[in-house]
């Protein structure tokens, strides 16, 4: 009973503002916006990126529990790789997000046409990560760096090939985006698959930056 | 300072950021110095896509708390991998076949 004063069903609770407004009852208080923020892209969307970091931090404990066993190994693992391509895995994913970023503030901005091109840039550079990827795993398997290398570099395929697989993903999302704000299906009032996507891939980008350290830089 | 240069900001310190812990990294022979300082990069790198990127802050509390955990947990576990190695060795000895 108490409940149902405290928050009415929606005709009642427009009843009683009307009424309140008149001045027959005490003002209303507006519901509180729920846990103080909101939700950027779509619930269903985060319940997808909640499963990628459980499933990202379970194979970091795999990477931490073999660091322990095998510090030697792990200490000289990162000579085997290219600093050169981690480092440009960062640069191109960095860039592309920095580019998705743009896009939504230009759709924000009614800048539909703006939005297409940073999306279009973001898609150019996110397609740079594959393209090393290529090169980066011709140039390992040329230097005996195959599935039998060793506890790192097992480590190494088994982590990143996953990451690449959400990459490949993001990919695929971004060309459905594009497609969308080509054809203007998004506006500034109601583009929640544009964020949601943005969300997605900034995510992806925040793995990658874990992984880039614990592979090619920590000795 | 309006929000897309902020953004370009942010972009610029993570290429920056980037660049730079892959040559303090790129030392033969680190430290234990110098793994902290790379886990503070990643952290700082981290934080910064989530606020300026992923815009955590005008986030519902739960997202934010669950993404800043995880953002902040690997760092810190970089830290401690690398301080108390051997304890987690014993702690899961029996995982290893």
């Amino acid at each position: 009973m108490r409940r149902e004063r405290d928050n009415p069903p929606l005709q009642h609770r427009t009843f009683l503002s009307a009424m309140s407004q008149a001045g027959t009852l005490p003002a209303i208080p507006s519901p509180a916006p729920a846990a103080s923020g909101r939700i950027p892209g779509s619930k269903a969307m985060w319940v997808g990126i909640f499963c990628e970091v459980t499933e990202f931090a379970l194979m970091f404990a795999v990477y931490f529990v073999a660091r322990a066993h095998h510090p030697e190994i792990f200490r000289n693992g990162p000579e085997q790789l290219s600093l050169l391509a981690g480092t440009g895995y960062t640069l191109m994913l960095l860039t592309s997000g920095w580019c998705v970023a743009r896009a939504l503030h230009a759709m924000r901005a009614s800048r539909q046409r703006a939005c297409l091109q940073w999306m279009m840039g973001a898609f150019v550079f996110g397609l740079g990560y594959p393209v090393i990827k290529l090169f980066e795993v011709r140039w390992n398997l040329a230097h005996g760096l195959n599935g039998d290398a060793g506890v790192f570099i097992v480590t190494y395929y088994y982590l990143s090939f996953n990451h690449l697989i959400h990459v490949f993903w993001g990919l695929l999302g971004m060309i459905w985006v594009m497609l969308r704000t080509g054809t203007g299906s998004y506006s500034a009032e109601e583009h929640s698959g544009l964020e949601s996507f943005a969300v997605y891939w900034h995510t992806t980008d925040i793995i990658w930056l874990m992984i880039f350290p614990l592979f090619y830089v920590l000795r | 300072m309006n929000e897309t240069r902020k953004l370009d900001l942010a972009w610029l310190s993570l290429v920056l950021l980037s660049v730079g812990g892959a040559a303090l990294g790129g030392q033969p022979d680190a430290g234990f110095m110098i793994t902290v300082l790379v886990a503070l990069v990643m952290g700082i790198k981290v934080r910064i896509v989530c606020d300026r990127f992923l815009e955590l802050p005008t986030a519902t509390r739960r997202i934010r708390q669950l993404m800043y955990a995880f953002c902040y947990g690997m760092p810190i576990l970089v830290i401690l991998t690398s301080a108390f190695g051997d304890a987690l060795a014993r702690l899961t000895a029996k995982l290893i076949i």
